[in-house]
């Protein structure tokens, strides 16, 4: 039995779930950490949205079938807990008709736990300028290390759709930055 | 020379790729930075709101099984009774139908067998009577009668068609003359 089938079947299993979902913490919590976090931007966000996906993985670890690996199916739910933050937050913002939305560089500089360089802030500028699809391809694939396979079920896109966005999106990045 | 050094760690850029720390690889590209000792702050957080989400969802479960008919034996129960009560009007009203056929047949099969024993019994004259007066009653009056009808249906035809043939030679003969 592979190391994840054993702490899947650990976490089904009421008498050893607590052990097994502090083990599952130490494994995951850092990598869904910052694939939140290129989402929702601030570290306090992140901080917000990574508690409520590992309680929504606590609750509904039950249900799960195995039909995807552990990792993409926590990515998923990462992925969703993550934008259904940001619309909880744009619906606040809009139903607040004096505050002007914020671009995702004022957030940023707005964070006290970014400290980027200028060319750090040339790439967020550029990832910042992809549409929302592209912005998670190059995410996933390039700070997250994640195969196209596990990003095409996460996403539910087709991997040649991925591959394409993904070198597109690396072709404008070199090209805007290195020249 | 100094530019086809920097052009090349350039093209490294996005080719490296994920390696090792991924803390150190967002802070690296992105500039983004985590809390010192934020993951076992954060691990020992979720630990614990997840511990006070059980304990908030515990009385909540007690408290639905207080009420009794939401129990999912009494359902079993109730859904075991009605299906009871449903089989049984079936079969009651069925078992109802078969004793009203078998009685039916029970009286015909009766008076067959006293007609039957009945007839043995008649002298053979008094048979012999009532069939000449069913059959001079039933078969020689009926078609005697029917047997004058057409006649009677008969000579009429043949008077009026004669009174008629007779008109119109009469007519013609006239006509025929004063023309």
């Amino acid at each position: 039995m592979s190391k994840e089938a054993d702490l899947v079947k650990k976490l089904q299993n009421p008498t050893l779930k607590d052990t097994a979902f502090s083990a599952l913490l130490d494994a995951y919590q850092e990598r869904l950490y910052w694939h939140i976090r290129k989402i929702v931007t601030t570290h306090e966000n992140a901080d917000d949205v990574l508690q409520n996906t590992f309680i929504r993985v606590y609750k509904s670890i039950q249900k799960f079938e195995g039909k995807s690996s552990l990792h993409t199916w926590m990515y998923r739910i990462a992925y969703n807990e993550s934008i259904r933050f940001l619309e909880k937050n744009n619906k606040k913002r809009y139903d607040n008709i004096d505050e002007v939305p914020e671009s995702h560089l004022e957030v940023l500089f707005e964070d006290t736990y970014f400290d980027g360089d200028e060319i750090q802030l040339k790439l967020q500028e550029i990832i910042n300028g992809f549409t929302e699809k592209q912005q998670r391809v190059f995410q996933m694939k390039y700070f997250d290390d994640l195969s196209f396979r596990k990003i095409s079920e996460i996403l539910e896109v087709s991997e040649s759709t991925l591959k394409s966005t993904y070198y597109t999106t690396v072709k404008i990045i070199e090209e805007k930055i290195f020249l | 020379m100094e530019k086809s050094t920097e052009n090349n760690s350039n093209q490294n850029f996005l080719k490296e790729g994920f390696k090792g720390d991924i803390s150190k690889h967002h802070k690296k590209y992105l500039g983004t930075e985590i809390p010192e000792g934020y993951f076992t702050k954060s691990k020992s957080s979720i630990l614990n709101k997840i511990k006070e989400d059980i304990i908030i969802d515990v009385p909540k479960k007690t408290k639905k099984q207080l009420v009794f008919w939401m129990r999912p034996q009494f359902k079993y129960m109730a859904a075991a009774a009605l299906v009871f009560i449903l089989c049984l009007t079936v079969w009651l009203q069925s078992s109802n139908k078969t004793n009203v056929l078998e009685e039916t047949n029970f009286e015909l099969f009766a008076f067959s067998d006293t007609i039957l024993i009945e007839s043995l019994l008649v002298d053979e004259s008094e048979i012999e009577a009532f069939t000449d007066a069913t059959l001079f009653n039933e078969i020689l009056v009926k078609a005697e009668l029917s047997e004058q009808k057409l006649d009677n249906l008969v000579l009429d035809n043949l008077i009026l068609e004669d009174s008629l043939l007779n008109n119109y030679i009469d007519y013609g003969l006239i006509e025929t003359l004063v023309l």
